[in-house]
């Protein structure tokens, strides 16, 4: 059981590093495109357009698809519950990433949260 | 711009959005149930159960809802900040507990609803913490 539990726990956390890599390349993608100013349907049209013919946001689209199988087989092991809660540690992964892959400045609040997601997915764990 | 003026229509978009997004884990979960007594344990029976998977319509209705929250969410957003509509948004945290409990019949720990908890409050904080740094940036 405990066994059982420790293969879960890891395939969660690859579901949420995939969740991550393929936030971080449609992040790079979008920031490469420097989209700003007025919102209307033309520019959010070629915005898409734009998007879609770079190579990274392929890769993203990928990346999700290899997330969402491994997430299915999570799903026919363990409990609803338990795997939604634990998916939460994506926050802990992009947050990383954005600290220390995109050189963001995090707020003091943003630890704090950060460490009750951790926190939290200890105890979920433990029961 | 900062927007946070937070309408009764934003409102029900907001809690749409929690609806679906419970809906779109609990497809999901009844999906990978369509092969519950399949086991997995190595590559070749992944891709078997996969295709199994691929094949129930609970997962085509998930895929289907993640379009729509899509389209929902970014209405949100066009609207109101991000820092105010997550934490109205993680409700989700407590209804996929809840529907887990009643339509799935899981048993959850009075520890594991602490963990939910903590979970709910750091990713309330994670979202204001954003909204911070905008001010500051201004």
């Amino acid at each position: 059981m405990r066994e059982g539990l420790l293969i879960t726990l890891f395939m969660i956390s690859l579901t949420s590093l995939c969740d991550t890599v393929n936030q971080l390349f449609l992040k790079s993608a979008i920031d490469s495109l420097n989209f700003g100013g007025k919102f209307n349907f033309i520019r959010i049209f070629k915005f898409i357009f734009q998007l879609l013919i770079k190579p990274r946001v392929w890769l993203s689209f990928v990346f999700s698809v290899i997330s969402l199988c491994i997430w299915l087989l999570v799903l026919s092991r363990a409990d609803l519950n338990f795997a939604f809660s634990a998916d939460s540690m994506h926050y802990i992964f992009i947050a990383l990433a954005s600290r220390f892959i995109l050189k963001e400045k995090f707020s003091c609040l943003r630890w704090i949260g950060t460490g009750l997601i951790v926190t939290g997915i200890v105890f979920v764990s433990l029961s | 711009m900062f927007k946070k003026k937070v309408t009764l229509k934003i409102l029900l978009l907001l809690l749409a959005s929690d609806v679906l997004e419970t809906a779109i884990h609990f497809f999901f979960k009844k999906g990978a149930l369509t092969r519950a007594e399949f086991s997995v344990f190595d590559l070749p029976s992944a891709f078997v159960f996969l295709q199994a998977v691929f094949s129930s319509p609970f997962l085509w209705a998930a895929l289907l809802t993640v379009v729509a929250v899509f389209i929902i969410w970014s209405t949100i957003l066009s609207r109101i900040d991000l820092s105010v509509a997550v934490p109205i948004a993680s409700f989700s945290y407590i209804l996929v507990p809840v529907v887990s409990v009643i339509l799935l019949h899981e048993q959850i720990s009075a520890l594991r609803w602490t963990g939910i908890l903590l979970i709910l409050i750091g990713v309330i904080l994670v979202s204001l913490s954003s909204k911070e740094r905008t001010e500051q940036g201004k």
